[in-house]
């Protein structure tokens, strides 16, 4: 089985190769403000890396957020128009996990003002503090930190480990992809406004 | 042998996507509007625009292919709108647009928002050249000139609100609900020009300014109210109204004689209001010009649009490669 895994919700551009099992391609790159133009370069690179054709992907797993909203939205919109294009099952995966694979710890991602986006993990990627926004300062934990962003905590760099990821996914049904949206956990602030 | 051009618009608050038959010919547009989404907030809030986007490009793009009974394989090649627009909601087109051209390997065209409004005019009868375009809308205001296909010289712009903008923004100090500007259109028709308004930016360039007009109306207002005076507000859109008509024939009737240019388009949402309509009817027949404005459907933001231009581009070989980014402003080429 050929699959593709994807991340634009975060500061790193993260896409993975998984053919039968194996770690065939992986790139994690920070990509910042260039998430839209390095996307498809990255994936292009990846497919032929592996020589694997586009329409042989049997399937796609993209992190749905929590995160940078745009940066979302551009991993989504790929991975939804590319499930519709070729029919294949798309398996959304929260990014706080994907972030706390490597090993048990508590992800975060700056969502600014003192918020961040939050979720702990054990070592089987079960959860152990679901995914919320949450003031940093609130967090109680003995889980360890891990973010790409700088923090008013001590954290390590996330060492996503993808074959971990799709292993406990693998059997995931994967949703109609025009029912594949972002997990934003947070409303917009002209509707934070408007409904008090 | 007949073209046929995929076309991917979401510059602002329309998800929209076209199946367009030579640049001339619509096989099947849909629009997907917000505009009901974004009353709640008087305007159109960006974060929101784009989340709905997301939500509805895979649903929009297979809508237009099933209405025009074809699948991509019948499709020649995939025209986006890159710019100008809200980033955030360009980029959920663009994505997808990508997305489709490198998965069916088809040729990717970077489409302008404003070529588009021009081009929307090629959907009624073909454009003639040379040409004076008056780009009239809610984000833009731009006096373009073309001497050939696909060859656009902005001759100027606004240098602050967009007019369909400034409608907005006087609606709301009116009292009147967004999107405002085309009740304002209608109650000019029953009021009376009585208020003292300046002819804003009245001099000999082809730029345009909406902005000092606008606070001169709150001004108004804000004075008329301290006074005890209520606002006739049929009148004060009148006389805001034949403002922003006087200044936009002015510099347009320029142009074309400047130009010496018999052909006249009006674009953008804005080519839907009557009084510009009425009073470039007059104009032009008193000079001798074709004058041109689209459907209304076709003024508003729309794929088909997007769809009849990228086919030019297209047969001018115009390209984009994976790296293609969507840009807020960009110049118009």
């Amino acid at each position: 089985m050929k699959y593709l895994f994807l991340d634009t919700s975060t500061t790193n551009l993260v896409v993975a190769i998984v053919i039968d099992g194996k770690l065939s391609y992986l790139k994690n790159e920070p990509c910042g403000q260039s998430m839209s133009i390095r996307l498809m370069p990255v994936i292009d690179e990846a497919l032929n890396n592996c020589n694997v054709k586009i329409e042989e992907l049997d399937k796609i797993f993209v992190c749905n957020g929590p995160g940078s909203f745009t940066g979302i939205r551009i991993g989504l919109t790929f991975a939804k128009t590319l499930a519709w294009a070729l029919s294949i099952p798309v398996v959304p995966i929260s990014t706080l996990e994907a972030l706390a694979s490597g090993n048990a710890s508590m992800a975060l991602i700056n969502a600014r003002r003192g918020y961040v986006f939050a979720g702990g993990y054990n070592d089987l990627l079960e959860p152990l503090y679901d995914d919320r926004y949450v003031l940093l300062s609130e967090i109680n934990t003995d889980l360890p930190f891990v973010s790409y962003d700088e923090l008013e905590v001590n954290t390590n760099i996330p060492k996503i480990d993808v074959l971990k990821i799709i292993a406990k996914h693998e059997n995931d049904k994967g949703i109609n992809p025009h029912l594949l949206n972002p997990v934003y956990l947070k409303q917009t602030e002209a509707e934070e406004k408007l409904n008090g | 042998m007949d073209k046929y051009i995929l076309a991917i618009e979401s510059s602002c608050d329309e998800t929209s996507v076209s199946i367009i038959k030579n640049g001339c010919e619509e096989i099947s547009t849909v629009v997907l509007s917000q505009m009901d989404i974004h009353a709640n907030f008087g305007g159109v809030v960006p974060e929101i625009a784009s989340r709905n986007h997301v939500k509805n490009i895979t649903l929009v793009i297979e809508e237009a292919l099933k209405k025009a009974n074809m699948t991509m394989n019948d499709i020649d090649a995939v025209a986006v709108t890159y710019g100008p627009g809200l980033i955030g909601s360009l980029l959920v087109g663009l994505i997808a647009a990508k997305t489709l051209a490198y998965a069916y390997n088809k040729p990717l065209v970077p489409v302008h928002h404003i070529a588009g409004h021009i081009y929307a005019n090629n959907l009624v009868k073909p454009l003639e050249f040379p040409l004076i375009s008056l780009v009239v809308s809610g984000g833009h205001t731009d006096l373009i000139y073309m001497k050939e296909d696909y060859s656009f010289e902005r001759l100027g712009g606004t240098l602050d609100d967009a007019v369909g903008e400034a409608y907005d923004k006087v609606a709301r100090v009116l009292g009147i609900d967004y999107p405002g500007g085309p009740i304002v259109d209608k109650l000019a028709h029953t009021g009376k020009d009585t208020y003292d308004l300046p002819l804003p930016l009245n001099d000999n360039s082809y730029d345009f300014s909406f902005s000092g007009l606008k606070s001169a109306v709150i001004n108004k207002i804000h004075n008329e109210k301290q006074r005890g005076n209520y606002i006739i507000v049929e009148n004060m859109c009148t006389s805001f109204q034949n403002r922003v008509v006087e200044i936009l024939v002015k510099k347009t009737m320029k142009a074309l004689k400047e130009k010496n240019v018999k052909n006249l388009i009006v674009a953008g949402g804005v080519a839907a209001n009557n009084g510009l309509r009425e009073r470039l009817t007059i104009e032009c027949e008193k000079e001798g010009i074709e004058l041109t404005v689209p459907e209304i459907k076709y003024c508003t933001d729309n794929a088909a649009m997007i769809g009849a231009a990228g086919y030019y581009a297209y047969k001018l070989g115009r390209r984009a490669d994976l790296e293609l980014n969507a840009k807020a402003n960009d110049k118009l080429y």
